[in-house]
């Protein structure tokens, strides 16, 4: 089973794979840095890009920008209280504090050293636990597979928090957008209203770059952050090397943070923030000097940004097995598969070893060059990344996304499309409409209807086909826990308060 | 305190469940002219659409009559339309009169608008923005962008 782990390794060190991760690192470190950019919005305008390249230097790309942008949103979260990253916000508790107290230049040499001992914690939580998990689902027929696909839309729906109706409105509407063209079967057409252009759907990713681009970039327009600057040379940073002794302390609060960020990660709907609150608390918890958190205490930046990062790749293990993401970035890394041609899911392993454990490598090998690319020089040059101006960083994304989506098909008629999908985004975005659903009820939606008249046939008709066997009856249960268990979660605390 | 009527049913979300509907039940109309199995799946969900839509209402117009207040959904209107608009001309420019044109003028043209002045700044931006598109995908990859319509391309 981990054979095949060992025998892809020498492919990442083909020389393009590893300088694709080492760019996407520097890239996302860069990304996370911008409030108001984010790794899923990074890795979306990167997906069209990646259309001719080899798959593991697209994935590589990838895996880079997601671990770098983890950490990149540490700096702004230190040194302006502005969390570059919504899975920085409780960065800031500690870090600007540190930062006021002219220590950023360390705060941040905690950051880069704890995101990379959870990246690395992930990574191997990813190689540990996919690949067992992949052989159980190749036992999976068309009913059980159209269940693993009904899990996935509830848990992504009703484990987000937040309006459920919200979450099914934007399932329902990913779901639908997968049908448009013709019909896997019968070749009729569906809603593409004689456009030659739709007969084949709706590209994934212009998809993505409409919901998950365009909101972003009219927030920069919307909203000019105007900061003082940043003065990198009152930074503070010394070698990485030097800074490691003071933080000899922070074993345990490394080890705790990376279990809780990759526990959170493997939860569908979940997500980095989540991770770092949780972690944050627990340390502060189990400290023995709680009054000094929150004043800049560094083991504080630790605890955040191991349990941040230590949701990336463990995000990706119900992505990559079941198809079923653990948080927005990985369904957009969903779609970045299927850009390739690798649909998620079991076949996956059994079809693909070389990539799919390839990727997980590049993962790893992600989270180590943070401290590597983290160190005190690129400290200082990423804080001076602050002072950008926001209104060109915008005109350029505009650019970038207009490229992207023109090139998948060479045709206009795509840009028209995302920018229609990014004004609904934008709406959604501003109503709180969850995104994640749109994008998992487009990538399942097709697999799910696919599988269900599968069924149907085998069953010659009968619906009851579904729910004959002992699996698809666990994935019934499991769906109605996952709908059913935020009510009564609530209704039990609500009673124990009242109580 | 109860809202006015108007301005109860002019509310974001209410306006948007009232938009789902309208939109779904016309996409309904279409599935009448399939095959049912090929119907099943898109008019299940557009008849979810249109009751999870409703029942969104229904819960707006709730917290509307509790004196609840909506959040608007921006706080500079127009410059969300404006940034809207000029990107969809930038869009339509690329399209009619082509690509580089268009970026060289849009790439100023939104960062001044928007706030940045600077006409050294912008103009390295731009110069460094096209030369890289141009040196990465033109010359690199013999990506062909369109030239616009206009001019018979």
């Amino acid at each position: 089973m981990y054979a095949d782990l060992l025998n892809a390794l020498p492919n990442v060190f083909a020389w393009t794979n590893f300088a694709a991760v080492i760019i996407g690192v520097i890239a996302g470190i860069v990304v996370g840095a911008m409030p108001g950019l984010s790794a899923t919005m990074a890795i979306s305008v990167l997906v069209p890009f990646t259309f001719g390249l080899e798959p593991l230097v697209a994935l590589g790309l990838m895996a880079g920008i997601y671990n770098g942008a983890m950490y990149g949103g540490a700096i702004p979260a230190v040194l302006l209280r502005i969390p570059g990253t919504p899975a920085a916000v409780a960065t800031t508790f500690d870090g600007y504090p540190m930062a006021q107290k002219g220590e950023g230049g360390f705060a941040l040499q905690v950051a880069v050293v704890s995101s990379a001992l959870g990246g690395i914690a992930s990574a191997f939580a990813l190689m540990l636990l996919a690949p067992p998990l992949s052989r159980v689902t190749l036992l999976f027929g068309p009913s059980e597979v159209f269940w693993v696909a009904v899990f996935g839309l509830a848990s992504i729906i009703f484990l987000l928090g937040g309006n459920p109706i919200k979450g099914l409105i934007s399932a329902c509407f990913g779901v639908f957008v997968s049908v448009i063209g013709s019909d896997p079967i019968y070749g009729n057409d569906r809603f593409t209203f004689g456009q030659l252009e739709m007969l084949d759907g709706i590209n994934i990713v212009i998809l993505l770059v409409g919901l998950y681009a365009l909101p972003p970039v009219i927030d920069l327009l919307e909203t000019p952050l105007k900061t003082d600057g940043v003065n990198s040379s009152k930074l503070g940073t010394e070698s990485i090397w030097k800074a490691l002794p003071r933080m000899k302390g922070f074993g345990m609060t490394w080890l705790r943070g990376s279990f809780i960020g990759i526990w959170i990660g493997i939860l569908p709907g979940a997500g980095g923030s989540m991770a770092a609150f949780m972690s944050y608390n627990e340390a502060r918890r189990t400290s023995k000097t709680p009054e000094t958190w929150g004043e800049g205490e560094p083991e504080g930046v630790a605890a955040a940004e191991v349990a941040n990062n230590a949701d990336t790749a463990s995000a990706l293990i119900p992505a990559l097995t079941l198809g079923i993401p653990g948080t927005a970035v990985a369904a957009v890394m969903l779609g970045g598969l299927l850009v390739h041609g690798l649909q998620p899911g079991p076949m996956l392993f059994r079809d693909n070893p070389d990539i799919v454990f390839g990727f997980m490598w590049q993962f790893l090998f992600g989270a180590i060059l943070l401290v590597l690319l983290g160190g005190s020089l690129a400290t200082n040059s990423f804080a001076r990344l602050l002072n950008l101006p926001r209104p060109l960083l915008g005109s350029v994304i505009i650019v970038l996304m207009l490229i992207g989506v023109y090139s998948i098909h060479g045709r206009m008629f795509d840009v028209y499309l995302m920018l229609g999908f990014g004004a609904i985004g934008w709406v959604m975005d501003r109503l709180k409409f969850p995104l994640p659903p749109v994008v998992l009820g487009l990538i399942l939606g097709g697999f799910a209807e696919e599988n269900l008249r599968l069924a149907l046939r085998i069953g010659r008709g009968d619906p009851m086909v579904l729910f004959q066997n002992t699996t698809s009856l666990i994935l019934v249960a499991l769906t109605i826990a996952v709908i059913v268990g935020p009510t009564l979660k609530k209704r039990f605390v609500d009673g124990r308060k009242k109580a | 305190m109860p809202q006015s009527r108007k301005s109860r049913l002019t509310r974001p979300e209410t306006l948007t469940a009232f938009g789902i509907v309208v939109v779904s039940a016309g996409f309904l109309i279409p599935t009448f002219e399939l095959r049912a199995i090929s119907a099943l799946l898109p008019a299940a969900m557009l008849i979810g659409l249109i009751v999870l839509s409703v029942l969104l209402l229904v819960y707006d117009q709730r917290k509307a009559a509790n004196g609840e207040e909506s959040q608007p959904m921006t706080q500079s209107p127009r410059r969300v339309i404006g940034a809207f608009l000029l990107i969809v001309t930038y869009a339509l420019a690329t399209d009619f009169i082509g690509f580089y044109v268009s970026t060289v003028t849009t790439i100023p043209l939104v960062a001044w608008l928007f706030g940045y002045r600077s006409p050294v700044g912008l103009a390295i931006a731009t110069v460094i923005v096209v030369g890289i598109i141009w040196a990465i995908f033109d010359f690199g990859m013999s990506q062909e962008f369109p030239a616009g319509r206009f001019w018979g391309h």
